[in-house]
C-alpha cells in the first residue's frame, strides 16, 4: 500500500464506523422510552437525580455499575431496602454502620426530607430500567450467603478482642446467647470444630461421611419409638443433643457410619462446645421436620 | 530548540508537572481511605479526593498535549508560532480554570457527573481555551505553508477532542441518556481521538529519535488511525453494557472492543519496526525509553487488560468492580502519561539549560521507579478486583464484608503507589532543577531536530 491508499483506508474505515455508530444511536433513541420507562420520570425522579448529582454520590457509589468503587452499587437498592429504611439511613448513616468495624462510613449527607424522598424516587426509577438483567445476582451491601459465614464477619467475632457491651449498629453487633438459638445453631453448624457440614448435609438424600440431616426431627421420633433404641432421649431436642455428645448411644444403620458398636462421629463435642451451643445446634436441627 | 517560540512549551510542561504532582497527592489520599477508618471523613471525604485525582489527570495531560503540540508544530512546519502571546493567554486561562475547579471541588461545587464534574463556566472556558489553541496552531501551519501528515493526525485528534467535548455541555432529563452521551466525550476521547494524538506524537518522536523514513512512518500512522477508529468508535459499545440500552450493544461491544488492541499492538510494532530499521542511534536514550515504553505499556494496560474484561459474559461479573480501576490506571498511564513524559524528555535538553543530552541518572531512576510502581498498582487493583468479583459478585457476600477481606491488596496499593509517587517526584525534580532556556542559543548541546543522529550539527 502506498501513502494515498493508507490515507483512504483511514478515512473510509472511520467514516463507515461513524455511520454505523450514528445509525445505532438513532435506533437506541427510538428504544429509550420503552427500556427506561421514561413515562415514569416524574418531577420527583428528576429532582432526585439532581440530588444524586449535587452530592457527588457517583464518586463513591456506582449506578448501573458506573461510578467509583469505594461504596456499594445502588442500581437495585430500592428493591433490597424499602423507603423507610433508606430514609432513616440517609438521615444518619452512622447509626447503621460502624466505621471502626467496617473501616468505611458514608459521611452525613445533610439532606432534608424532600430531598431524601426525591432521591428514593430516583433510585426506584433506576431499579426498574431494563438493563439486560444486570446484576446477574444481587449485589448486597452487607451480610453474606456463603455457607458457614451466614452471620457477617464482624458479628462472628463474638468473643474476640472486638467484643464490647456498648450498643452497636445492627450490621456490626456481635451475637450473644440471647439471639435466636436457631440462627446461632445454623452458624455453628458451619463453624464448630470439627465442622458439622464436613460430614452432614441438610439436603434430602445427600449422604456424606455421615447421614443427611434432612428430616432428622421426624426420624428422631421414629427412632425413639423403635424397640432397638437404647438411649435415654425422650424428645427430638434431647435425641439430637445425645447424638452430638454421645454419638454411639444410637448407631445409624450402615457400615460406613459405625463399626464394632462405635460411631465414626467425633466424640469430643461435649468438651469442645458449651451446653448453650449444643442447645443451639439442637434447636436448629430440630427444625428439619 | 530551533525556534524561539517553542519555549512556550516549557511553561506548559511546568504547569503540567505541578498538577501531576498534585494529582498523586490526591491519589495516595484516596488509596489510603481504602484502608480506613478515615480521619478526614467529614473534611475531605473520598468523593472529593477522587474527583480531584481524576480531574487533575485530565487537566495536566491536556496541558502536556498542548505544550507538546506547541513544541512539535514549529519543528514540523519549520516556522515560529503564529502568536506566543495567545499561547500564554491560553495557558493562563487554562491554569486558572483548572485550579479554581479543584478549589471548587474542595467546597462541593461540581456537577457530580463522573469525569465531567467541571461546573458549566469552567466547561465554557475549556472550550474557549481549545479554540484559542486550535486557532493558534492552525494559523502557524497556514503561515508556514508546510503541513505534514503527523501534524495533520495530531491536529485532527485535538480538533475532534474539542468537538466531542460539546455533548458534555448539554443537559438530559433521562439519566440513561446522559450516560449514553457522557461516553461520547469520555470514551471517544480516551479510546479514539486521544489515541490519534498519541499516534501523532509517537510518529514524531520515532521519526526524530530513530531517523526512520518519514514516508514509511506516516503511511503506517494512517493505518493505525484507521484501526483505532474502526474499533474505537463502535467499541463505545462496551460502555453501553447494563445501562438500559438495546441488547444488541452487547455482542457489538464484545466484537469491536476485542479489535481495539489490534491498533495498540500495531503501535507497539510500529515503534519496534522503527528501532529495528534505523537503530537506537539517537543520543537522547531516555526519551527513547519513554517512547518505546509508552507503546508497550499501552499495549499491556489498554489492550491486554482492557480485553480481559471486555466480553459481556465476563463483564457481567466484573462490571463496576476494582477490575475497572486496574485497567483504567494502566491504560491512562501507558498511553497518555508516558507519551507526554516522552515529549517532555525529548524536549528537555534544548528547552532547559541541561547539558546532558542522554538523560540524567535521576531521569532513569524516575523511569524505572514509575514503571515498577505502576505495574505494582495495576497488580494490586487486579488482585483486589479478582477477590471482589469472586466474593461479592459470584458468591454473594456483602460489599462491606468483601472489602474487609481484601484489605491486604489495599496495603499493597498504598505501598506500590508510594513507589510510583517517588518516581514521579524524581521526574518533577529533574525537570525543575535546570532553568529554562528561553532563547535559541549557540550553547545548545546538540541540535536534535535533525533526522539522523549520525549527522550532528546539520
Amino acid at each position: 500500500m502506498n501513502k494515498r491508499q493508507t490515507r483512504l483506508f483511514a478515512v473510509i474505515s472511520t467514516a463507515i464506523a461513524a455511520v454505523a455508530f450514528l445509525g445505532m444511536t438513532l435506533d437506541t433513541h427510538r428504544q429509550f422510552p420503552a427500556l427506561t420507562h421514561s413515562e415514569n420520570i416524574t418531577p420527583a425522579v428528576t429532582r432526585g437525580k439532581d440530588v444524586w448529582h449535587e452530592n457527588n454520590c457517583i464518586n463513591c457509589h456506582t449506578i448501573f455499575g458506573e461510578g467509583a468503587y469505594y461504596a456499594p452499587d445502588l442500581t437495585k437498592i430500592s428493591q433490597h431496602r424499602g423507603a423507610p429504611y433508606l430514609t432513616a439511613f440517609l438521615k444518619d448513616p452512622s447509626k447503621f454502620y460502624d466505621e471502626k468495624r467496617h473501616r468505611r462510613l458514608m459521611p452525613q449527607p445533610n439532606l432534608n426530607d424532600q430531598e431524601i424522598s426525591d432521591l428514593i424516587a430516583f433510585f426506584d426509577w433506576v431499579a426498574n430500567v431494563d438493563n439486560q438483567g444486570w446484576p446477574p445476582r444481587p449485589i448486597l451491601v452487607t451480610g453474606s450467603s456463603i455457607p458457614g459465614t451466614t452471620l457477617t464477619v464482624a458479628q462472628q467475632d463474638a468473643s474476640g478482642p472486638g467484643r464490647t457491651t456498648d450498643p452497636m449498629p445492627p450490621g456490626a453487633r456481635p451475637v450473644s446467647g440471647s439471639d435466636d438459638p436457631i440462627a446461632l445453631g445454623e452458624a455453628l453448624f458451619g463453624t464448630a470444630t470439627p465442622v458439622c457440614n464436613a460430614c452432614h448435609s441438610i439436603a434430602p438424600g445427600v449422604n456424606l461421611a455421615g447421614p443427611t440431616l434432612a428430616g432428622i426431627a421426624t426420624r428422631a421420633l421414629e427412632t425413639i419409638a423403635s424397640p432397638e433404641y437404647a438411649g435415654s432421649a425422650d424428645s427430638v431436642e434431647a435425641y439430637i443433643r445425645e447424638s452430638i455428645t454421645k454419638p454411639s448411644a444410637y448407631l445409624h444403620p450402615g457400615e460406613m457410619y459405625s463399626a464394632g458398636g462405635t460411631s465414626f462421629m467425633p466424640n469430643n463435642y461435649a468438651e469442645s462446645l458449651t451446653d448453650e451451643q449444643i442447645d443451639q445446634l439442637a434447636a436448629y436441627l430440630a427444625t428439619f421436620k | 530548540m530551533r525556534y524561539k517560540s517553542q519555549s512556550v512549551a516549557y511553561w506548559y510542561f511546568a504547569i503540567a508537572m505541578v498538577l501531576f504532582g498534585l494529582q498523586l497527592v490526591f491519589g495516595l489520599l484516596s488509596a489510603a481511605k481504602y484502608l480506613g477508618p478515615d480521619p478526614l471523613l467529614n473534611i475531605l471525604p473520598f468523593d472529593v479526593t477522587k474527583t480531584i485525582h481524576t480531574n487533575l489527570l485530565i487537566v495536566w495531560v491536556l496541558t502536556g498535549f498542548m505544550g507538546a503540540t506547541y513544541w512539535m508544530v514549529p519543528d514540523e512546519s519549520r516556522t515560529e508560532l503564529y502568536s506566543t502571546k495567545l499561547a500564554y493567554i491560553q495557558l493562563g486561562l487554562w491554569t486558572v480554570m483548572g485550579v479554581t475547579a479543584v478549589i471548587g471541588y474542595l467546597f462541593g461545587y461540581g456537577t457530580g457527573n463522573k469525569l465531567l464534574e467541571q461546573p458549566l463556566p469552567h466547561k465554557i472556558v475549556i472550550v474557549i481555551c481549545m479554540l484559542i489553541f486550535l486557532y493558534n496552531i492552525g494559523m502557524t501551519i497556514k503561515k508556514s505553508g508546510r503541513f505534514t501528515t503527523t501534524e495533520g493526525v495530531l491536529l485532527l485528534g485535538l480538533g475532534s477532542a474539542a468537538v466531542l467535548y460539546l455533548p458534555a455541555l448539554l443537559h438530559y432529563e433521562n439519566y440513561v441518556v446522559s450516560i449514553y452521551y457522557r461516553w461520547w466525550t469520555i470514551h471517544l476521547w480516551v479510546e479514539g481521538v486521544w489515541e490519534m494524538i498519541q499516534g501523532g506524537f509517537l510518529a514524531y518522536l520515532l521519526i526524530r529519535l530513530s531517523g526512520a523514513d518519514r514516508e514509511v512512518m506516516e503511511k503506517w500512522l494512517y493505518v493505525i488511525v484507521g484501526l483505532v477508529f474502526i474499533a474505537g468508535i463502535i467499541g463505545t459499545a462496551h460502555h453501553y453494557y447494563w445501562i438500559g440500552v438495546p441488547t444488541y450493544w452487547l455482542p457489538i461491544g464484545g466484537l469491536f472492543s476485542a479489535l481495539e488492541p489490534v491498533a495498540l499492538v500495531g503501535m507497539a510494532m510500529y515503534a519496534y519496526y522503527a528501532m529495528r530499521r534505523s537503530g537506537l542511534a539517537h543520543p537522547n536514550k531516555l526519551a527513547l525509553h519513554w517512547t518505546i515504553g509508552s507503546a508497550l505499556f499501552t499495549m499491556f494496560g489498554a489492550g491486554l487488560l482492557g480485553l480481559a474484561h471486555t466480553f459481556p459474559s465476563v463483564n457481567k461479573w466484573t462490571h463496576g468492580t476494582l477490575i475497572t480501576a486496574m485497567h483504567g490506571h494502566a491504560a491512562f498511564y501507558g498511553a497518555y502519561v508516558m507519551i507526554v513524559l516522552a515529549m517532555i524528555t525529548y524536549a528537555m535538553p534544548s528547552i532547559t539549560r541541561r547539558e546532558n543530552v542522554d538523560g540524567t541518572n535521576l531521569g532513569y531512576w524516575a523511569f524505572w521507579l514509575q514503571l515498577a510502581g505502576m505495574f505494582g498498582m495495576t497488580l494490586s487493583f487486579g488482585t483486589a478486583g479478582i477477590g471482589q468479583v469472586y466474593l461479592e459478585r459470584i458468591l454473594g457476600m456483602g460489599y462491606l464484608d468483601t472489602q474487609l477481606k481484601i484489605q491486604v491488596h489495599f496495603l499493597m496499593l498504598v505501598a506500590t503507589g508510594s513507589l510510583f509517587a517517588l518516581g514521579v517526584g524524581m521526574f518533577i525534580y529533574d525537570f525543575f532543577r535546570f532553568p529554562p532556556r528561553l532563547s535559541v542559543g549557540d550553547s545548545e548541546p546538540l541540535p536534535i531536530t535533525t533526522t539522523s543522529a549520525a549527522r550532528p550539527g546539520l
